[in-house]
């Protein structure tokens, strides 16, 4: 069985944790079995009752409702890690220093806004003016709209790379089944799904068979099985064509499970943790091979602060 | 046209930068507008301007490109990343402005003065090619009226104008036109109706080049007499007077040009067209290379991928002519880096092949031109949703142009790749009577909603006042030719 629909994606990915600062201390946050959970805050649906009602809002609080707002956002795939070796290195100074940037008058064409004092006007407004001053409170509310969203993906990116493969892998999950329909915003799912696809693809094609990312050509594959991959042409024309359902991303990618032990990996068949069956190549064209796969932790071990290592599967 | 393949070719050129910024020693910070991006906007922009993607989706992926290069920077000592990640605002990239330029301010159309409306066969253009003297004053001039303009928004005459003042003395043009006293010039018609003469303002407050005549006169009137203060009047008849054409009615034709094929023949003709610098002696083509501006330089860098991704569009047939064309105009151009991967081809059109030899040239010109203006109005038949008017020819300080009105649907004044005016997105050319060829660029706009007046500047310029001119216009869908007459006219 390939990529069963009934397992999740996440199966053979373990838990992890990162430390937060939140008011006068540093917090626990963790992800485990596909859900983002507070481990320092026992009650957040009440600390966000007594937020609305004008206390202060815990930034871990913050960062649940972001990882909520953006688990579903195709952002995420064009700004998160492409793989190990793409570091992603925002830190909570980056995101003070960026929400800072954001606070009203920071922004050079706040310098315009009208003086705080009325002032006498020799005739009374026209309707170009208020057009033009709707236009400007638009653009306002756009750009504030545009900043604070930059400001949640940074947040969600200081969480560290295990959390970032895992937000990864969750925007996968959102749309790999409708991959026909836009998102929200109007983008194309298919066309952002296929540069995620090479952009991840092309860097563990390198390590398999030591190509040039250039030279890999990737598409989205439809329909039963697992795709394809073939190695055409000869020196600069030299091309390894991979087509690979969206799923691959989540399912093997997000979970460190893209090459092992010198294959690469193409699909599950036994999602699990620590312990999966893969189907996997050994070279382009080959037939797929079914393997057992085995994880460790990585130096750092699970649930360490500062993990940045993946799962190590092994064969 | 294969939408979803055109945001799939820019999506995975942004994934190709990326692998180039993640390389060690990225050397210029981002945003320098080196490297990958300069190619990344050019594309972009080149799928907006044939419609392949929106442009707003072209600036989401431009942003996410950013914001993703940007994030890896932190930790790498560039001052300010935070704070340009939230408030960098992504029109820069495909928006209004053009590379290097801020967007045009200014209000925007104007009123019309009568209600705008398809009234194209009660449209009225009439050369006219008089010189009307004024003198108020200290203030000296003459209004050199080109042509007469009657449309659905009005009644006003295409002109030029020099001016003379203790401090000032202007050439032959369209500037400081606040300094004619139109208060003091009479006009009166062939029945005793009189009218007033004004500056049409528009948004660009250096550059008029449209009188208006208010109210607008009834449409059957047989002539005006304008007079300038302290000068007689000058009667401008407004019946039939020198033939429009040499040839008849204008001649259109239909031609087959994919729109990606249409993109690249304006690319080309930018590229022939960008100016060195100030007017001069034309210099060989490597110095000529050289002059280009970085920023230009930089996106001829994108044209291959342009093509490649007009091909994904499937707006251009990968057995399209036209890219090989394009490769063996920048390698005659001195441009390389460009990209394109087609053989070039041999043969170039015969108008790129005569602005080639002109930069090829090493013979200065002989003296310059004097400064004259030539009447014209020529109404041509509709190219690509757009009608346009001939409404005269000025040489001035070296520097020749064909002055239109561009009539139909409101159009943004977006810019495209190269910098190309997607305002007027066809391709402009005059022949002249030796049979030297002249591409018409968009230059100025007197901006008026749907009915625009723009100059545009022949490159390059007139050499002799020529007694005719044969002028195509060439759309997607449809080319237009005609043949003109040319009475030069020459302010004292």
């Amino acid at each position: 069985m390939i990529n069963s629909p009934n397992e999740d994606w996440f199966a053979p990915l373990p838990p992890c944790e990162a430390q937060v600062p939140c008011g006068e201390g540093r917090h626990v946050v963790r992800w485990e079995a596909g859900a983002f959970r507070l481990a320092s805050h026992a009650d957040p649906e009440a600390e966000l009752v007594l937020a609305a009602l004008g206390g202060d809002k815990p930034r871990c609080v913050d960062l649940a409702e972001a990882w909520g707002r953006h688990a579903a956002d195709l952002t995420v795939l064009s700004v998160g890690p492409r793989g190990p070796d793409d570091p992603v290195p925002v830190g909570w100074d980056d995101v003070d220093a960026a929400a800072q940037a954001a606070q009203p008058g920071q922004w050079g064409w706040q310098a315009y806004r009208p003086h705080s004092t009325p002032m006498r006007l020799a005739s009374p407004p026209t309707a170009a003016i208020a057009r033009a001053a709707a236009r400007h409170a638009q653009f306002e509310r756009e750009a504030e709209q545009a900043s604070q969203r930059k400001i949640d993906i940074l947040s969600l990116l200081a969480l560290g790379h295990a959390f970032q493969v895992r937000l990864t892998g969750h925007v996968v999950a959102a749309y790999a089944g409708r991959l026909d329909q836009p998102d929200e915003h109007g983008r194309n799912v298919r066309s952002v799904l296929t540069a995620a696809l090479l952009g991840r693809l092309a860097p563990v094609a390198e390590q398999w068979i030591g190509i040039d990312q250039d030279q890999v050509v990737v598409a989205l594959h439809d329909g039963p099985g697992w795709g394809s991959a073939e190695l055409t042409g000869r020196g600069a024309q030299r091309r390894l064509r991979v087509s690979l359902p969206a799923w691959w991303l989540a399912r093997v990618w997000a979970c460190g499970l893209a090459l092992t032990g010198r294959h690469l990996v193409v699909a599950t068949e036994r999602a699990g943790w620590p312990d999966a069956r893969v189907l996997a190549l050994r070279a382009p064209g080959a037939e797929p091979v079914s393997l057992e796969a085995h994880a460790s932790t990585g130096p750092h071990g699970v649930g360490s602060p500062s993990t940045h290592d993946g799962p190590n599967w092994e064969i | 046209m294969d939408r979803e393949g055109a945001e799939t070719y820019l999506r995975l050129l942004a994934e190709a930068a990326m692998r180039g910024s993640l390389a060690p020693a990225p050397g210029a910070p981002w945003g320098s507008g080196t490297g990958r991006e300069p190619a990344m906007i050019t594309v972009g922009r080149a799928l907006a301007a044939v419609g392949a993607v929106d442009v707003a989706t072209v600036e989401k992926i431009m942003t996410d490109f950013d914001l993703a290069v940007r994030v890896r920077q932190f930790g790498q000592g560039h001052a300010g990343t935070a704070a340009w990640v939230v408030q960098a605002h992504s029109a820069r990239y495909v928006g209004l402005a053009p590379v290097g330029l801020p967007a045009r301010a200014g209000p925007g159309p104007l009123e019309p003065s009568e209600p705008a409306g398809d009234e194209e066969e009660d449209d009225r253009f009439v050369p006219v090619g008089l010189t009307v003297p004024f003198r108020i004053g200290a203030i000296s001039g003459e209004l050199c009226l080109m042509s007469f303009a009657h449309t659905g928004t009005g009644a006003r005459f295409i002109a030029a104008w020099d001016i003379r003042t203790p401090q000032l003395q202007t050439r032959l043009g369209a500037e400081s036109s606040g300094l004619i006293p139109f208060e003091d010039f009479t006009v009166t018609d062939d029945r005793g109706a009189r009218y007033q003469l004004d500056a049409k303002p528009g948004d660009d407050p250096q550059w008029s080049t449209e009188i208006i005549v208010r109210p607008a006169p009834p449409r059957d009137i047989g002539w005006l007499d304008v007079a300038g203060p302290d000068h007689p009047a000058v009667r401008v008849g407004l019946g039939p007077g020198i033939a429009p054409t040499a040839d008849g009615q204008p001649q259109a034709s239909d031609v087959t040009l994919s729109p990606g094929e249409h993109l690249l023949v304006m690319l080309a003709e930018r590229l022939l067209t960008t100016a060195p610098g100030p007017p001069g002696p034309p210099g060989r083509l490597r110095r000529r290379a050289a002059a280009l501006p970085a920023s230009l330089r930089a996106m001829v860098a994108g044209l291959g991928d342009v093509v490649r991704a007009l091909e994904a569009a499937d707006v251009l047939s990968p057995l399209s002519p036209v890219p090989a064309r394009l490769a063996t105009l920048c390698a005659s151009l001195d441009l390389d880096g460009h990209g394109i991967t087609v053989p070039p081809a041999a043969v170039l059109p015969e108008a790129w092949l005569s602005l080639l030899a002109h930069y090829q040239r090493r013979k200065p010109e002989p003296a310059p031109m004097r400064d004259g203006y030539a009447p014209l109005a020529v109404a041509l038949p509709e190219l690509d949703g757009i009608r346009l008017a001939l409404l005269g020819l000025l040489h001035a300080e070296e520097s020749s142009s064909l002055y239109v009105l561009a009539r139909g649907p409101e159009r943004d004044h977006r810019y495209g790749p190269l910098d190309i005016d997607l305002a007027f997105p066809l391709s402009a050319w005059l022949r002249d009577g030796g049979g030297r060829w002249h591409a018409a660029r968009s230059d100025r706009w007197h901006r008026g909603g749907r009915e625009n007046t723009i100059r545009l500047q022949l490159v390059p310029p007139l050499t002799r006042p020529t007694a005719r001119a044969e002028i195509i216009i060439g759309g997607q869908s449809a080319e237009v030719r005609t043949t003109v007459p040319l009475r030069w006219e020459y302010p004292s």
